[in-house]
């Protein structure tokens, strides 16, 4: 505990050591939205040239800083907009809002003296990407798509499984230790058609942020990195409507006020023509997808606001009628902005999300319905103290209910028994501080802690096991069996077994982050930061291949919260001022605790999942190197990560005294094996070429080294089969993956309704037509009676066309 | 309930395409295989236990025929006496296969079933226990489906045993096999559809068999299934050494205790069990 104590001592030094006041202060506030739409605007830079101090807009265009008396000069700039250059007068406190006009490309003599994709030199905050939602557009993808997930795979230190595969990869972590967030609500499932398009929808999304280290505590619960997206509040000034058709998939958006710049709307939907997938006619499979945004707003006063959002998504993939697969997310959330005073912005969410998963097997007679539900409650405060100074503090309660699964027959002839497999309740309260601290011109800090509990509550069907071990070790075999249930019991929340394990076992974890950035000169900084972070809910999945095959499970008695702790070390330069960016961020992060299965784990309606899981550890550690050119015709990057990932499960310590040894081998001899997303090398290049008015050319290019796989070592035959046998986990590699994608971006002259602005998007993913392998699976050719290796490919070369439209 | 992945095997027919590729791939030292599944069929006196044996080569070499020094089984439930000594001894009746005719109370009397073998002066030595299964009530061809342009579908029902928590391993001939455990019939009739990966000629007769197995081979021959296949099935676990229950014992003293964590390389590949078996046939139309 000692240590804990002289952590708050140092975060209050720092705190009350800066708050002297000399002068007489007063404090600008207000909003800055966009003036066509009345859009409130994130991460807008408000700065103060002479006082060389600045303020960045929230999450909800708020703005507060406290500066002393005087005429100051005030600049405002955010990439895409005009500047906005202003004298102030400042002797009492001010409430001043803004609206941003987008800036026009005529318009030569503004120059763009801060961007949202350029480093913030300044800022403590490292290890963090923001990508406009214009960039995201310009990005070729396969099917000619824009797609949020899908653009973010060309930042350094994110990649994913490969082609259709869902979720994304940051630093060496699994898809599940990654906090998605849509208007502050938690998305289970990033992924719409095995991965070929994520659910935030690019018309409706405003801004997207992904933070891979030294995350702020105001995030918590999972240990890989934050991506946050927010979506458009709506226009409140005029309807709009805008969409597009492509290839696989059409969307469409409405959006406009409901009363003139107080309240707005906006609704979403984009639909995917399911029969794509069907290069054999004759096969009766399907694949598809819908989603539908909605988004109202009402500013009900200067200091109040309330949203309401929500999002429902569904993707169906069936096979020959015989076998059907849905999930999906379901997302409400209500918000309210309150301005406590001209210095404070709080925020309350009220948030529910669902996240289905169900597979209907006609030919077994069953279907199998699961869900995750959450309930979500969330209060957050930004007090900006001064310019030196701002305290981010809140808490969050998320109530859980985890449906693993109903069995049901799907009708009268079937012979299966409808079951309900066990549910399971738990609780996770979190509160945290964050302080954002300017200590002098050149040294900032960010700081904060992040106290989280989770509980399991009571439920059905507790089951026990001897010795509270579900697993149990073969000594003789050297293999981990699922173990016996030795009682099962009812436990009311508060429970706890005889021998001190219970399910009322409360996980209370401190999680301390802190990032610090000393600036040599205004192009030049070096950061630092340490975040802990922990995770109490886990993702169960060790198919091999890319499916969607989405269980969660809560920690517990048998299964313990994952704990990461992370350093990165970053180097950040600006040339000719913001023309040239370049940045490099070394990280280490260890976690506690990471879920293994024990080999051939059978998780598909498992009713006692922790007889199959072990917990083990793993460990990531890499180099990344991002270089970025934003010249107005000309903007692009060039990433480069070296990275290691991987993890190992070593055998447990007895607890138990038999007179035996006890001693375990390990999941995969308790050796360090590559974890599925190890990618040793990993280059990423995008360009984007305004070439005139009609035409934008765009071009990305990955390599990544192959993903480990397993080849056997030999092979051998029972009853008749044909049996390769492997060594050791994942100690080969898939050939690498590279390919080459390009795009033409076509605005042509509006002619038809004036009102109408169009654009064509001509690609080509994969320009080069490489096979690359998703997979190699070895088997007995039935004709020849011959051993051959089989190569999967997914796509080769694939040409699209999208028109978007806007009026 | 794992199972039904058989008919996923097109699941991602909507990629491109399959190559067959060159590739380099690991080897290591030739290890011993065994096939001791002994199916006993409990209305005889008489059974055949036949265990084939075999030495590994690399994936794309062929599996080799060894012999053995000595092949016993033992039934530590049986009291040896001059006249029944309580273990068998097979003998070698073509290279790699080893036989003899035992009697059906050898096998059944209660008792843990020790599996001994002697290949090149290292001792490989298993453990179990008899387990019994229930008969295939009826066996129906269904109607099949389109699915790769047609196959075969068999219709079989059983009726499970209210008494016990049971795994059954189906042999569908043509080396088919599908695994089901109870726990969502447990003690009810259960009917379930089985697809062939191939169409079976109208007129031919098909030998399906239901056996009862433990968790630990049902465990085992489901990774075995798996990984035989070579399509992209997308509920599959990733592949794993698939250790059977034969270990070499030549270096372990404590016969009590079996510890052994410090020889992890020195097991053999294959399974003993001993499972009571049901037989049906169906003729297919």
């Amino acid at each position: 505990m000692m240590y804990k104590t002289a952590y708050f001592k140092i975060l209050f030094f720092l705190l009350y050591s800066s708050i002297v006041y000399t002068q007489e202060n007063f404090t600008i506030s207000g909003i800055v939205k966009e003036a066509s739409s009345n859009e409130s605007l994130i991460g807008v830079t408000i700065v103060f040239p002479e006082l060389k101090t600045g303020v960045t807009t929230n999450e909800y265009g708020f703005y507060s800083i406290t500066l002393p008396s005087g005429t100051h000069t005030l600049q405002i700039s955010s990439i895409g907009f005009k500047d906005i250059v202003q004298k102030i007068d400042l002797n009492n406190n001010l409430k001043l809002n803004f609206t941003l006009k987008i800036f026009v490309e005529e318009l030569e003599e503004v120059v763009l003296t801060e961007d949202v994709e350029k480093i913030n030199i300044r800022k403590p905050q490292m290890s963090v990407n923001a990508l406009s939602v214009e960039t995201i557009k310009d990005i070729p993808l396969v099917f000619g798509e824009a797609d949020v997930i899908n653009s973010i795979l060309l930042l350094p230190g994110v990649t994913s499984a490969g082609e259709a595969s869902t979720g994304f990869n940051v630093r060496g972590g699994a898809t599940d230790q990654n906090l998605i967030l849509l208007d502050e609500a938690i998305i289970f499932n990033s992924s719409h058609l095995f991965g070929f398009f994520s659910v935030f929808n690019p018309d409706a999304t405003k801004d997207v942020k992904l933070y891979k280290g030294g995350i702020p505590s105001r995030y918590g619960g999972r240990v890989s990195s934050v991506l946050e997206v927010f979506q458009k509040e709506g226009n409140s000034k005029e309807f709009k409507l805008s969409g597009g058709i492509g290839t696989i998939a059409s969307r469409i958006l409405l959006e406009g006020p409901i009363v003139k710049d107080r309240a707005a709307f906006l609704v979403g939907g984009r639909v995917s023509y399911g029969q794509y997938f069907l290069p054999a006619l004759d096969i009766d499979n399907s694949a598809s997808f819908y989603d539908i945004n909605a988004k109202a707003h009402y500013r009900l006063n200067e200091k109040n606001k309330i949203l309401l959002s929500g999002y429902f998504g569904r993707d169906s993939f069936s096979l020959d009628k015989n076998f059907t697969n849905t999930f999906g997310n379901t997302v409400v959330n209500f918000r309210w902005n309150h301005i406590i005073s001209d210095k404070i912005f709080s925020n309350l969410s009220l948030i529910y999300s669902e996240y289905f998963f169900g597979l209907e097997l006609d030919l077994l007679g069953f279907n199998w319905d699961s869900n995750i539900r959450q309930f979500n409650l969330k209060y957050d405060i930004n007090d900006f103290k001064s310019d030196k100074l701002q305290i981010n503090y809140g808490f969050n309660n998320i109530y859980y209910v985890f449906n693993p699964g109903t069995v049901k027959p799907l009708d009268q002839n079937s012979d299966i028994l409808e079951e309900q497999l066990t549910k399971k309740y738990a609780n996770e309260f979190a509160a945290y501080v964050d302080i954002e601290h300017y200590i002098s011109d050149k040294f900032s800090m960010e700081y904060g802690i992040r106290l989280s509990l989770f509980a399991r509550l009571g439920q059905d069907d507790f089951n026990l096991y001897m010795n509270d071990d579900p697993v149990i070790f073969d000594p003789f075999l050297l293999t981990y069996l699922e173990a016996e249930p030795i009682d099962r019991v009812d436990p009311p929340s508060g429970f706890s077994s005889s021998n001190g394990t219970g399910i009322s076992d409360i996980y209370t974890n401190l999680e301390p982050r802190i990032s610090a950035s000393y600036r040599f000169n205004p192009n030049t900084s070096i950061k630092a930061s340490y975040n802990r972070m922990a995770q109490y809910i886990h993702l169960l999945s060790n198919t091999s291949s890319p499916t969607p095959l989405d269980v969660w499970t809560p920690s517990g008695p048998y299964v313990k919260p994952q704990i990461l702790d992370q350093y990165a070390l970053g180097f950040y330069k600006n040339i000719k001022n913001g023309t040239f960016t370049f940045e490099t961020e070394v990280f280490y992060k260890d976690i506690e605790n990471r879920i293994d299965y024990i080999d051939g784990a059978n998780l598909i309606a498992n009713n006692a999942i922790e007889r199959v899981i072990l917990n083990g550890e793993a460990r990531a550690y890499g180099l990344e190197v991002l270089f970025k050119i934003n010249k107005n015709k000309f903007k692009g990057w060039l990433a480069y990560t070296l990275s290691k990932s991987e993890q190992r499960t070593p055998g447990r310590t007895p607890k138990v005294d038999n007179g035996r040894s006890n001693r375990e081998t390990g999941i995969n001899l308790g050796q360090w094996y590559n974890t599925p997303y190890d990618k040793t090398h990993d280059i990423a290049l995008f360009g984007s070429y305004d070439l005139n008015k009609k035409w934008k050319l765009n071009m990305d290019f990955i390599y990544q080294t192959g993903q480990p796989t397993n080849y056997p070592v030999g092979q051998f035959e029972f009853q008749g089969l044909i049996i390769p046998y492997y060594g050791l986990r994942n100690e080969e590699r898939l050939p690498d993956y590279h390919r080459l994608d390009i795009s033409a971006k076509f605005v042509p002259k509006k002619r038809v309704f004036r009102k109408l602005q169009s654009e064509w998007v001509f690609s080509v993913y994969n320009v080069y037509n490489r096979k690359n392998a998703a997979s190699i699976n070895f088997r007995r050719n039935v004709d020849t009676g011959a051993n051959e290796a089989i190569q999967t490919s997914i796509f080769g070369i694939v040409p699209a066309v999208t028109y978007n439209f806007k009026f | 309930m794992k199972k039904f992945v058989f008919i996923l095997l097109l699941v991602l027919t909507f990629t491109n395409c399959e190559d067959v590729i060159d590739i380099d791939i690991p080897s290591e030292e030739p290890r011993l295989i065994i096939d001791a599944l002994i199916k006993v069929d409990t209305s005889l006196l008489f059974q055949t236990v036949r265990v084939k044996v075999g030495l590994t080569d690399a994936f794309f070499g062929e599996v080799a025929v060894t012999d053995l020094k000595q092949i016993t089984i033992t039934n530590l439930g049986i009291d040896p006496t001059f006249f029944n000594p309580g273990f068998v001894v097979l003998l070698e009746v073509e290279p790699g296969v080893y036989q003899k005719e035992v009697s059906n109370s050898f096998l059944l009397t209660q008792g843990e079933l020790i599996f001994q073998v002697d290949h090149e002066d290292q001792l490989y030595l298993a453990k179990t226990y008899f387990i019994p299964a229930v008969a295939i009530d009826t066996l129906i061809q269904g109607e099949g489906t389109s699915l790769d342009g047609g196959q075969t579908e068999i219709i079989t029902t059983i009726t499970d045993k209210i008494s016990r928590n049971d795994f059954y391993l189906f042999d569908f001939d043509f080396n088919e096999f599908f695994l089901s455990k109870d726990d969502f019939y447990r003690g009810e009739k259960y009917e379930f559809s089985y697809l062939y990966d191939r169409v079976i000629k109208p007129g031919q007769k098909v030998d399906i068999s239901v056996m009862g197995i433990d968790r630990a081979f049902f465990n085992y021959m489901n990774l075995l299934i798996e990984q035989s296949k070579s399509d992209l099935d997308i509920f599959a676990t990733p592949v794993a050494t698939v250790r059977g229950n034969i270990i070499n014992v030549t270096d372990i003293d404590n016969i009590d205790f079996y510890d052994n964590v410090d020889q992890t390389n020195n097991f053999a590949l294959g399974y003993f069990a001993v499972v009571q078996e049901f037989k049906k046939s169906i003729i297919i139309e």
